[in-house]
């Protein structure tokens, strides 16, 4: 008798399905696809920050050999908006609003015909007042930025929070408003025994995908319409695609090349995308376009921008009596999703610690600067460095150590907050201690204030930060939900269609994991087809750290329902009930002694092969059970919710003003580690790009104008700054997520910021309140010298 | 314009010839070279003249007591030299600060000094060691070599005292004092692959609390790279104590000449300038 004892691939360490082909080099990303007969497009940019478009000539760009079409907006007549805020057409006829406004474009046999083509048009412009500080956006007088109608009208009558604006909105440069109050803030105001009031100033940056941006756009002669495209969200970029080029959805089709990364920058739908159709339309050939490095630092979004004012207010003992939040959002010329970040940003103001009363408020104004779209923990970078700055500075002021007053007014399992999230599970409080005790936070942070005026330029200091984030999906959508089809061979293989994109996240190896425990199968038997609006099902695209658990959970449903069958099929050959059967490796073994009953294949084959003639296949549609905010932004909009709490050490050196990470040590709520490997990698990489955030990276925008669109100026974090690592898992075992699991894609990069600040602080006595903490900045604080004037 | 001809030369004589005949880009690393004229702050002439293959511009031999470095020598060529780590570690030194290893492997240190950047990680050390740039032309059918202190070399950002006509075949390090010790300094947020907001770099020969035969130079603090004179008078013969090297270090501050960039402001480069000789010099002092 031949035993399979149970075994579970739930918590090991798998390497990723697709990293032999990516290690390799073999993977085909969109820039390594030539369509037969393809063309290359590239796109005029406007030379203006603002300003009319008089007159555009592209006799000469025409006339060149090897250039098949150059498109102006005058040559696309049925062109209609796009985007987040329906607020800009793809190519830009009669004004220009920013730098990345797209002109005109070029279709040719090569990308260096192509760009030589660019060079020959020649656009009179006529400027118009520019505006690049968004704290003039609402003076009176100040230049506007919209206001004209674009084709067909908005369809919003009037100002809704959350909604974009219309037309009378526009001609104040307003783009979108949010306000949210819970309690009273004056009651809770009256009841403070310290209050702090500051300002923050968060700055632009992007994303640096490996991957830029690019599509390969091609029409079949029965006008049905192909992509192959980087974007995060196939599914409703297909129906957003068919309403730009106003065809029937049915006839596009999105296949997504493996992508290099996407961290939010691929979610909202971009004026080179429907660019691309237009000029795969004109020619009649597949046109691929695919950003330069450089232009993929111009032309593609950022992390949103903020000017934030926060109140907060605490009684003697530390308990937090209220909150008043007040940004100003830089929308820049166009509204994407970085506008609406206010929806992830007021959740951490109200709920990630207890506080009665709260009020909160975005204005996001248009002005000529670049616009900011999606970007990992949207929104949460910003109003956690707020917020845990301000939970220190309350401490400080009452005499609290920072952990004690943290602890006091976290956040447990079973709450309801004010807003309406349910925390079933939350780790908050385990965060906390496990973070601080694995780091010697106490010790150092005591030991930190003690050596803040002894003598030398390095100085240490320690800082805390945690954190909330969705985590079990955000339902934004009409659906938050995912399909999978799931077949299996008769060779016991099985291939999974899942809705869920990978986007380097790894959520391909974790789905099949998932199935694979499941049906007792081993990891290689599974093949991930995840990539094809034409086979795959539907599933609302990768954002708000949802693909595992949403995701996870649609494919275990699918892998139930077959194993359900299975081991019905099982039963009636075996003459066995189905409760005493399991699958293990491949084989239908008695559950309680682990008998090999007969192997899984040969079971299939007998379902096939005989007069029964089925195969196994089944799907399954999964929907979280969360709630839709009402209009006062209230609801459980996720299933789950994430914790985490990093500490961060810091070397400041006086003399030069550079803070350098000697050490992170994180603790995070992720319900269940699914694949060790995985989790480690992506927390490692959100630390890595927290950091950046916090330190070195810095989209140098003047005057509407980005001053440094290289790796030369804008500078990423390289290996030898990676500070030491020390990460823990704390596992929740959330009812909700597949195997206990929460997302957690976002979580690891939003504390890094405050928790530096913090650290800077502890370091120095200095509080800087302004990223990014570069070597100047900093050298000003500590030597409190004034920024200088700027440059002639 | 596009390029051309395409030549590449296995002699210097016939590279010298090529000059001779104008309208042609030196490429040698090309790590300036393409960026720059991809960036279109570099026009590309007619020709491109390739030296690479010009054996006259290779190796690192000993040479009238110091060393003669062929600029054809890679970074990576020089941070593992041994002559170079024994008697000019200043040099080797700053190439380990040099952007990264792909660009080391290719970036020549005649490139550097030719693209006489304001922040040339190579060219403060260079100055401290007294470098002599050996120039080679053909202008009536011989070979002819001249050569010119570093110090003199460099006129403005990008311009050097190198004519049209002359190739770069060589530095020349004389051999430093005995007892001779160098440092480099390079303020940025990564330790390599970043352009200095400034660098320091300062050699003598320490003893008695001083630094004798001191020089000091700076990078990206004026237009050119600059050995700052009047600082390593104040050095001459002065007893390191905290008073002098206060004195010292703010003498450097008032003689640079920075200024705002995207990089940095002209005040903080100064208060670099004046903190990190500050402590450098302190260094010494407690050596």
């Amino acid at each position: 008798m031949t035993v399979i004892e149970k075994s579970s691939l739930i918590g090991r360490r798998i390497a990723k399905l697709d990293a032999p082909e990516k290690a390799s080099g073999q993977t085909r990303y969109v820039h390594d696809l030539d369509l037969p007969g393809q063309l290359h497009g590239s796109i005029l940019r406007s030379a203006r920050v603002h300003a009319r478009i008089r007159r555009i000539d592209v006799s000469k760009a025409r006339a060149l050999p090897g250039v098949h079409a150059v498109l102006t907006a005058a040559d696309v007549p049925y062109q209609r908006p796009l985007g987040v805020g329906k607020d800009q057409l793809p190519l830009k006829g009669d004004k220009v609003r920013s730098r990345r406004d797209e002109v005109a474009a070029v279709a040719a046999e090569t990308v260096e015909i192509a760009e030589a083509a660019l060079a020959l048009i020649e656009v009179e412009y006529e400027d118009l007042p520019v505006l690049t500080d968004p704290s003039k956006a609402l003076e009176p007088g100040a230049p506007v930025i919209h206001g004209e109608n674009l084709a067909p009208p908005s369809p919003h009558d009037s100002l809704k929070p959350g909604e974009p604006g219309d037309a009378e909105a526009h001609r104040h440069n307003v783009a979108m408003t949010f306000d949210y109050a819970q309690g009273d803030v004056a009651a809770g105001e009256a009841e403070s025994d310290v209050v702090v009031d500051d300002w923050f100033r968060l700055h632009y940056v992007t994303h640096c995908c490996m991957g830029v941006s690019g599509v390969i756009a091609e029409f079949d002669r029965s006008g049905n319409l192909t992509l192959h495209s980087n974007t995060q969200v196939p599914f409703l970029h297909k129906r957003e695609f068919a309403e730009i080029l106003g065809m029937d959805p049915g006839r596009i089709r999105i296949i997504q090349p493996p992508i290099g990364g996407g961290f939010g920058s691929k979610l909202d739908i971009y004026p080179f995308e429907p660019i691309a159709v237009f000029l795969a339309k004109a020619t009649g050939r597949p046109v691929k376009l695919v950003f330069s490095r450089e232009e993929e630092f111009v032309a593609s979004p950022t992390r949103q921008p903020v000017l934030l004012r926060l109140r907060s207010g605490a009684k003697r003992d530390g308990t937090l009596t209220f909150r008043v939040c007040e940004t100003l959002h830089d929308n820049g010329a166009y509204t994407s999703w970085g506008a609406t970040t206010p929806f992830v940003m007021m959740q951490t103001i109200s709920s990630l610690y207890r506080v009665p009363h709260c009020s909160y408020h975005t204005t996001a104004v248009y002005t000529n600067n670049p616009y900011a779209g999606s970007f990992r923990g949207y929104g949460n970078l910003q109003a956690t460095f707020a917020v845990e700055q301000q939970m220190d500075e309350l401490a400080e002021k009452l005499g609290i150590d920072p952990l004690e007053m943290r602890l006091r007014n976290a956040q447990e399992p079973g709450e309801v907050t004010p807003q309406g999230m349910h925390f079933r599970t939350c780790g908050l409080r385990q965060c906390l201690t496990t973070a601080a005790e694995a780091s010697g936070y106490r010790e150092k942070h005591r030991a930190a204030l003690a050596a803040q005026k002894a003598p030398g330029h390095r100085k240490r200091g320690v800082g805390m930060a945690s954190m909330l984030h969705v985590g079990g999906g955000a339902k934004i959508y009409p659906s938050d939900g995912c399909g999978t089809i799931l077949k299996i061979d008769d060779f016991a293989h099985v291939t999974l269609m899942t809705g869920a994109s990978e986007i380097g996240q790894g959520s391909e190896t974790v789905l099949a994991q998932l199935v694979c425990e499941e049906l007792g199968i081993p990891l290689d038997a599974v093949t991930v087809v995840n990539n094809d609006t034409d086979i795959t099902p539907w599933d609302v695209g990768v954002h708000a750290s949802r693909t595992t658990f949403i995701g996870g959970n649609s494919a275990i449903g699918a892998a139930r329902k077959a194993k359900a069958k299975i081991l019905a099929a099982a039963a009636k050959v075996a003459g066995v009930a189905e409760a005493e059967l399991e699958l293990r490796a491949g084989h239908i073994v008695r559950a309680a002694s682990g008998e090999a009953l007969m192997s899984l294949a040969k079971l299939l084959r007998s379902l096939h092969f005989s007069d029964k003639a089925e195969l196994v296949m089944t799907t399954h549609y999964y929907e979280p059970p969360s709630r839709h905010q009402d209009k006062a932004f209230k609801g459980d909009v996720s299933a789950a919710y994430a914790w985490a709490t990093q500490v961060v050490e810091v070397e400041v050196d006086t003399d030069t003003g550079v803070v350098r990470l000697v050490k992170v040590t994180g603790a995070h709520d992720v319900g269940r580690v699914l694949n060790r490997l995985g989790i480690e990698g992506q927390i490692e990489g959100g630390i890595v790009m927290g950091q950046g955030y916090a330190v070195t990276e810095d989209l140098i925008v003047e005057d509407g104008v980005v001053r440094n669109p290289g790796f030369r100026d804008y500078k990423l974090v390289t290996a030898p700054e990676i500070p030491e690592m020390d990460i823990h898992f704390i596992e929740t075992m959330d009812g909700e997520g597949p195997q206990g699991a929460k997302g957690v894609g976002e979580a690891p990069a939003i504390c890094m910021a405050a928790a530096t600040a913090n650290a800077i602080c502890n370091a120095t006595g200095v509080r800087i309140r302004d990223l990014p903490f570069t070597p100047e900045k900093v050298y000003r604080a500590l030597h409190a010298a004034a920024a200088p004037a700027k440059a002639p | 314009m596009a390029v051309e001809e395409y030549w590449a030369p296995a002699t210097l004589s016939d590279a010298l010839e090529r000059l001779r005949g104008g309208d042609v880009t030196i490429l040698a690393g090309g790590t300036d070279l393409m960026p720059q004229s991809h960036a279109g702050r570099v026009t590309l002439a007619r020709g491109l003249l390739n030296v690479r293959r010009v054996p006259e511009l290779r190796g690192i031999e000993a040479a009238d007591g110091g060393v003669r470095i062929g600029a054809l020598c890679t970074m990576s060529e020089l941070m593992r030299d041994p002559l170079v780590r024994e008697h000019f570690g200043i040099l080797a030194e700053a190439c380990d600060h040099f952007a990264s290893d792909q660009l080391r492997n290719a970036a020549t240190l005649g490139g550097n000094v030719c693209n006489a950047s304001p922040a040339g990680d190579t060219l403060v050390p260079l100055l401290v060691l007294d470098a002599e740039a050996e120039l080679a032309s053909k202008p009536d059918g011989r070979v002819q070599f001249r050569r010119v202190p570093l110090s003199a070399f460099f006129s403005g950002p990008g311009r050097t005292a190198r004519a049209p006509d002359e190739l770069l075949c060589a530095i020349r390090l004389p051999r430093p004092p005995a007892g001779f010790v160098g440092r480099f300094y390079k303020a940025g947020l990564r330790p390599a692959l970043d352009i200095s907001a400034i660098s320091i770099g300062i050699g003598g020969v320490p003893g008695g609390r001083a630094l004798g035969q001191a020089r000091v130079a700076y990078g990206a603090v004026a237009p050119v790279p600059m050995r700052a004179r009047r600082t390593e008078q104040a050095l001459e013969g002065a007893v390191l104590d905290a008073a002098t090297v206060e004195r010292v270090a703010a003498i450097a501050r008032d003689e640079v000449r920075p200024i705002d960039d995207v990089r940095a402001s002209a005040w903080y480069r100064r208060e670099l300038v004046f903190n990190m000789t500050r402590r450098m010099l302190g260094d010494v002092a407690h050596a």
